[in-house]
């Protein structure tokens, strides 16, 4: 019989790792699969901090915390998901401390609060510029604690697989890295917590690991993906490399500058300037590049101002990158920045709770879509979002699987059927190498469906698509044929998933004739268009691709206004 | 620019092991991870190692690069390939090899799960906010809690090589991080743990995690921290810290090392009686100076003048160790201050920045 745990958790970042702990800590037994050891997870190379109204450094509220959300989000977050975000997220960043996370300090020992886009309080809690990093290790801290108490963790098993029984989710089907091999895991209950797929675009800040495979993973298994179409492009990527540079450099008072060093921002948000809204920011330095007044394909990220001793106790770490990856010293010359693909507010559609539409499986993080971020997430509601969505999903997962049915018997059948799915891509000798369709995705993702989104640019990236997804389907040569590592297999399986992704984007951007948040279409429809669009995009997968229906965005107190910065 | 690396590939299947050369055409901001992703597209897909996020957080692609470790994806290959070096790309040290550039972190991680890597809470309620703690406390262990697991400096670790067993400087850094914590309550527990066998007293001081950890973790320093929280709460059994401590005492007494009682106060006098065959050996060659009477430095008033003022300074313990703090950070950093350079006027700085509004007030124009 296959390990059999009552939660099972696929991804271990910071979603996956604290749904395991509350899981764990609430009865279930629990064992979690990662492609990448947990703390490799790409939640680590979050930078600037975490949302909390804690009121440390102004005063604040949740109410204000969820009001700038929905705002942020272009009204098309889901307003009761978003107060219980601002409500309950500082207690959990209590919790955090309480596990001692090390994060960085007021003059009075408390938690230190920085300002942050679109924020009308400082809020974001942080630990210098490497806050993810933080809530990794102490994290990972807590599930070696419980890894001594019966939490089991498969540390480099690729999942490619769910395993659905009579409309139930009851395992994951995964690939062993190590020793090679196809392994069912069974859980009563799954936790996607896989994280998003950056790496559809060549200027992303994501990780190599972000690939988008619990998406696409519950797309096949006939589970919608809600807002797709929305992925935000983070206004400071570095040149070229495409490298975060964090929201906090601006929030400590650094300026974004165009060739003449002119302060552009203000003629695009007067009141907010750099700490505008990701979106608005992102297409003024569009527009600011397309209009010559670039560097490079780039604008200037100046910090000269801030001095040394600021620059190097509050943002070390992005000196850092920007001293090793741009050859820039920020204390002497501004970094070369431009928009880059960062993070997706769409993904698997799921209740408050994390559940998703099969029965036993939920998901959290970037996975996921509740959605707390609509069209448009704000700087630092993505750590907290892994955090409260997180532990909610463990606790429901728990609940549910302490109270269900055993898993059935059927999963052998299905692991031998992905075995021989396995070898036969193992098996393939004609074809072309996986990085030919994977780079031209990058770049004409980029090209055709990035920042500005135009009509003809649209439809002909819908070809690409097509065009890429044929020359995949007829076969890409896997040139290691090895069981040890073997990362060759799983990059082609992975391409697989971009491209499912990418189609449902694609489809869903060019029905959504309005532009909200992080879809902008300048050149057909510049405006938002609440009567037609106030309404989120729902992607199926039929057959041989995405089909697009409507849902209901769900209102509590906030009705949609103009949003200026 | 093309780029030249010869990597030593190996089968953990059959044992096999071949240094393979490549020449390959690379962007000139690549780094070693970017060549290493070439040369598995469109060179070898057999190749394999570990990467993720590729910006020196995720701690994945530590390797050895002639023979020193690495984080592969903080390594530019720009000045490397215009000398015409063919640099030499190995796994990392001191851990077993699954396949080229891939090892098994799990001795690693055993290792950090034996100094119980998690807060012991002070308090038995949790309170309901934060703990509230002065920032210049949190800061003691700033540099531990920068480590992202990557292994290079247990790679280079010379004592692990003598001895598998030996805790190593990421799980010591590791305990550091909770012994130097205000909110630990566990903190004599840990001490006395880390200092049994295999602990921290093992370490040879060479410095070579110092010096290769790519994130400015500095173990060494870690570790001499520990001994010191140890020895300033009487956890002193090891010969380690006797050794230490009979420094200090001869120092004070005598104002220089007296070595003849070294042995005896570090190792016990049953031990020393043992060494004694050695020992006379050695005061044959003129070797060992007379024990008695003791030789009292003649300015000895100025060593024992040296500890009255650490002693004023009251920095007992972790607070004692910043032996090469300072310049290690300035190392970490590159900053030096004193340059004086001006980011607005050199011939090649960026322009002044301005709000538009500003110039329209002082020009009078609208843009």
């Amino acid at each position: 019989m296959e390990p059999t745990y009552d939660v099972l958790v696929v991804g271990a970042g910071c979603a996956g790792m604290r749904a395991a702990i509350e899981a764990h800590d609430r009865g279930a037994s629990v064992g979690v699969i990662s492609k990448l050891h947990p703390t490799r997870s790409h939640s680590g190379a979050a930078e600037g901090g975490i949302n909390a109204a804690l009121g440390n450094t102004a005063e604040d509220s949740p109410e204000m915390h969820a009001f700038d959300t929905v705002k942020g989000s272009d009204y098309l977050g889901d307003q009761d998901a978003i107060e219980i975000l601002a409500a309950e997220a500082p207690g959990d960043i209590y919790q955090l401390e309480h596990w001692g996370a090390v994060f960085s300090r007021n003059g009075e020992g408390r938690l230190d609060q920085r300002p942050f886009g679109a924020a009308g309080s400082p809020r974001t809690v942080y630990a210098a510029d490497i806050t993810g990093h933080v809530l990794i290790q102490v994290l990972y801290e807590q599930l070696q604690r419980r890894m001594t108490q019966g939490m089991k963790v498969y540390e480099e098993f690729f999942a490619f697989r769910l395993l659905v029984e009579d409309g139930r989710c009851t395992g994951v089907i995964s690939w062993d890295l190590m020793n090679g091999g196809v392994t069912l895991i069974r859980g009563k209950s799954v936790i996607l917590a896989t994280g998003g797929v950056g790496r559809l675009y060549r200027a992303t800040t994501n990780a190599y690991a972000c690939t988008g495979d619990g998406m696409s993973m519950a797309l096949r298994e006939g589970l919608p993906l809600k807002d797709i179409e929305f992925m935000q492009f983070h206004p400071t990527t570095m040149y070229p490399s495409g490298i975060l540079i964090t929201e906090g450099c601006r929030g400590e008072g650094g300026y974004l500058i165009n060739k003449d060093g002119e302060r552009f921002m203000q003629r695009y948000a007067p009141n907010a300037l750099e700490l505008a809204s990701r979106d608005v920011v992102s297409r003024s330095e569009t527009t600011e590049i397309e209009a010559g007044r670039g560097v490079n394909g780039s604008v200037y990220l100046d910090l000269r101002h801030l001095g040394p001793e600021k620059i190097l106790t509050k943002l070390p770490g992005s000196r850092e990158l920007a001293m090793t990856y741009a050859g820039v010293d920020p204390i002497y010359a501004p970094i070369p920045v431009r928009p880059g693909a960062h993070y997706h507010m769409g993904g698997v559609e799921t209740d408050n709770q994390g559940l998703t539409g099969i029965e036993g499986l939920y998901a959290a993080g970037e996975v996921a879509c509740v959605s707390v971020h609509g069209a448009n997430r704000l700087g630092g509601n993505s750590l907290m979002e892994t955090i409260t969505f997180g532990r909610r999903s463990g606790h429901a997962a728990a609940e549910y699987a302490l109270g269900a049915p055993a898993v059935g018997n059927g999963g052998e059948a299905a692991r031998a059927d992905a075995e021989t799915w396995i070898k036969s891509l193992l098996g393939n000798t004609q074809g072309e190498r996986p990085w030919s369709i994977r780079d031209e995705l990058g770049q004409t993702m980029l090209d055709n469906f990035g920042v500005f989104r135009r009509p003809e640019k649209m439809e002909q990236q819908v070809e690409v698509i097509a065009g890429l997804r044929e020359r995949y389907d007829r076969g890409v040569v896997i040139e290691d044929k090895g069981d040890v590592f073997n990362t060759d297999l799983t990059q082609v399986i992975e391409l697989g998933y971009l491209l499912d992704i990418a189609s449902c984007m694609l489809q869903a951007g060019i029905a959504r004739k309005e532009s909200r948040g992080a879809h902008s279409r300048p050149y057909d429809f510049p405006e938002r268009d609440d009567a037609n669009f106030l309404r989120h995009s729902i992607s199926h997968w039929k057959g041989d691709g995405p089909e697009l229906t409507y849902g209901e965005v769900r209102m509590t107190k906030w009705e949609p206004m103009e949003r200026t910065y | 620019m093309q780029v030249g690396l010869k990597i030593w590939r190996y089968d953990s299947k059959t044992g096999d092991r071949a240094l393979r050369e490549y020449e390959i055409d690379a962007p000139e901001e690549a780094t070693l991870l970017d060549c290493l992703d070439i040369v598995k597209d469109k060179h070898d897909g057999s190749l394999a190692f570990r990467k993720s996020c590729r910006m020196m957080i995720c701690g994945s692609c530590g390797m050895r690069m002639d023979g020193g470790a690495v984080l592969a994806c903080k390594v530019r290959m720009y000045d490397i390939a215009q000398e015409g070096r063919v640099p030499v790309i190995a796994a990392m040290g001191n851990l077993p090899i699954v396949k080229d550039l891939v090892v098994d972190m799990d001795p690693f991680w055993e290792k950090m799960r034996a100094v119980d890597p998690y807060l012991k809470p002070r308090y038995d309620q949790a309170q309901e906010r934060e703990n509230v703690i002065p920032a210049p406390q949190m800061s003691v262990i700033h540099k531990e809690s920068l480590c992202i697991n990557c292994g290079c400096c247990v790679s280079e670790c010379n004592s692990m090589e003598v001895d598998p067993d030996f805790l190593g400087p990421a799980a010591l850094a590791k305990g550091m991080r909770f012994v130097g914590d205000p909110r630990d309550g566990a903190t004599i527990e840990r001490l006395e743990k880390y200092s049994e066998p295999h602990g921290l007293w093992d370490c040879t001081r060479c410095y070579f995690c110092s010096e290769r950890c790519p994130k400015g973790v500095d173990p060494r320093d870690a570790i001499a921290k520990l001994g010191a929280e140890a020895m300033k709460n009487g956890i002193d059994r090891d010969m380690g810290a006797k050794h230490a401590r009979w420094f200090v005492t001869s120092a004070k007494t005598t104002g220089w090392l007296r070595e003849t009682e070294l042995v005896p106060k570090t190792q016990g006098i049953v031990s020393s009686i043992r060494e004694m065959k050695f020992a006379m050996g050695l005061a044959v060659k003129g070797k060992v100076p007379p024990p008695f009477p003791p030789h009292v430095a003649a300015e000895v008033h100025e060593s024992r003048a040296l500890f009255d003022l650490v002693k004023s300074q009251d920095r007992n313990g972790a607070a004692g160790i910043v032996q090469g703090e300072k310049a290690l950070g300035r190392i970490e950093s590159h900053h030096d201050a004193s340059r004086g350079r001006d980011p607005y006027t050199e011939a090649d700085s960026a322009p002044r920045p301005y709000l538009p509004s500003e110039r329209e007030e002082t020009e009078g124009v609208t843009p």
